[in-house]
């Protein structure tokens, strides 16, 4: 994994974008684009952006805010809370574990939850810019996306992506794990093709780099 | 009181027009008067398997563009008089007829027949809006296939955000040996995923298919097992507590005759 200069993390009040002090102003806009692109659903009209930077240029922060303005998109209040990102040629998942803890810390992503007690069907898509906690199975077809985490009291069969915006501590429990794919952040797990049906819970997450799935009591 | 029940499945050639047929001509062989409306414009056959095709004077886009009262497009069964067919037109296509329209043209048989049961086309777009517009109840067929229950899972969802929410299920086409060897999906497979009420196992029978082209429904034919099944469909929609028949599966003889082609 290369380094990331932005960073997108969901919170109750929208959306903080953590850029990298070191950051030019093309790449910025660059991965931006990418980002709002891979999930839309996520970014409609009118969403509130925190920007979060340790000092950065003057130049960069205006232009970000203008790249946003111009896709309809909000800049809020910036603070000006500083997450170290001192120079470092790469960032391995673990340092950006550690900045997810700060941020947490910090009290700024506080996670509001979705809940939604049905089945959800092939075709239904589930999106949050929180966490999701579903009372009912996943079915084949359905998908859920959620910048937090995702918890599923029944049997998840769908496809599930938690942390969509970036949050690599972000997981998925279900009660019965058979997803057709999983994914959390930018990493994406696909199910074995003979899946086993098994009666305990599991969760993924990621560990080391690599999406990891356990089972869990509860 | 009358009813108003949509037979539906998502994808094509699951048995929808097959269990309407036999459920209309099931109903009336229980002595309740029936209007079958297909829906399928430009793809109708409902009228073929009920052998009426020579008797059909107008169609439903004859009633719902204002041509002709109701009464005059109904084809009368030729042995059970209290069944009619509002066929549709085969010229035409799906955006002749809209939801308002047919929901008009429901209220309407609400006040004479027992039930309107409507064939739905295949698809989820505007002939399947339409075809539930009216319904106070659906029925949503499918076959122990992978492929046909996530089609059944779409359409169960579509039909939720709809607000049907009186939702039953028939599962057509079983193949008891196919089951049983694992090679089939059985009934706990499908219950796990759609988890709406069964009201029907209906077994693969060739029968269905002969009848089919006599133009006659199968339903309570007591020797085939799909004819069985589908009067006990009939008795759970009148509302009585029928269980599930076991199916006879093919003995050790007959496999093997059918194995040597004899
Ligand atoms: N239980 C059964 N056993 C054997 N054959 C069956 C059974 N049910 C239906 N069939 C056959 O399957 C074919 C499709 O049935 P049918 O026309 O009722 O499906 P449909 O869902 O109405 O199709 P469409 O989506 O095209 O309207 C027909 O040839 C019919 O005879
Ligand atoms: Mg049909």
């Amino acid at each position: 994994m290369g380094q990331e200069l932005i960073k997108i993390k969901g919170g109750a009040d929208g959306f903080q974008l953590i850029v990298d002090s070191s950051a030019k102003l093309e790449e910025v806009q660059a991965e931006l684009e990418k980002k709002l692109a891979e999930n839309p659903e996520f970014f409609p009209e009118g969403t509130e952006f925190k920007l979060v930077v340790a000092d950065l240029n003057k130049n960069v922060k205006k232009g970000i805010s203008e790249f946003l303005t111009n896709k309809g998109l909000n800049i809020a209040n910036s603070t000006n809370t500083a997450v170290q990102q001192k120079e470092q040629p790469k960032v391995n998942v673990n340092t950006q574990q550690n900045q997810g803890q700060q941020a947490a810390n910090s009290g700024i992503s506080q996670q509001e939850m979705t809940v939604v007690n049905r089945t959800v069907r092939n075709g239904e898509q589930i999106t949050s810019n929180g966490s999701v906690m579903i009372c009912g199975n996943v079915n084949p077809g359905a998908s859920i996306v959620a910048a937090g985490s995702i918890d599923i009291r029944g049997t998840c069969r769908g496809i599930v992506h938690a942390g969509a915006a970036g949050d690599i501590e972000a997981f998925v429990v279900a009660d019965c794990l058979l997803p057709t794919q999983v994914r959390i952040a930018n990493l994406i797990a696909r199910s074995p093709d003979n899946i086993e049906k098994n009666n305990f819970a599991e969760k993924a997450y990621i560990k080391d780099g690599q999406i990891v799935i356990e089972p869990i009591e509860r | 009181m009358s009813e108003v029940i949509v037979i539906t499945s998502g994808k094509g050639g699951v048995g929808k027009t097959t269990t309407t047929a036999n459920i209309g001509v099931g109903l009336a062989q229980r002595g309740k008067s029936v209007v079958l409306i297909d829906t399928d414009t430009g793809l109708r056959n409902l009228d073929l398997l009920l052998g009426l095709e020579n008797r059909i004077m107008y169609d439903l886009v004859d009633v719902t563009e204002g041509r002709i009262p109701y009464k005059k497009a109904l084809v009368r069964h030729k042995k059970y008089e209290s069944l009619f067919l509002l066929p549709t037109s085969q010229i035409k296509d799906k955006s002749a007829v809209n939801p308002a329209q047919l929901i008009v043209l429901c209220d309407e048989l609400r006040k004479e027949y027992d039930y309107v049961i409507i064939d739905c086309p295949a698809g989820i777009e505007q002939g399947f809006k339409t075809a539930i517009a009216a319904a106070d109840r659906a029925i949503v067929v499918t076959m122990p296939e992978v492929s046909a229950v996530r089609d059944a899972d779409k359409i169960i969802g579509e039909l939720g955000r709809a607000e049907k929410d009186n939702i039953s299920l028939i599962v057509n086409r079983i193949r008891p040996q196919m089951v049983e060897s694992g090679d089939m999906m059985d009934m706990s497979d499908i219950d796990d995923i759609l988890a709406v009420k069964c009201i029907g196992q209906v077994p693969d029978d060739e029968m269905v298919v002969t009848s089919a082209n006599r133009g006659e429904p199968l339903v309570g034919n007591p020797k085939s097992q799909a004819g069985r099944a589908y009067a006990n469909i009939v008795g759970r929609i009148l509302g009585e507590d029928i269980p599930f028949m076991e199916f006879e599966k093919e003995g050790l003889f007959k496999r093997l005759k059918k194995a040597l082609g004899i």
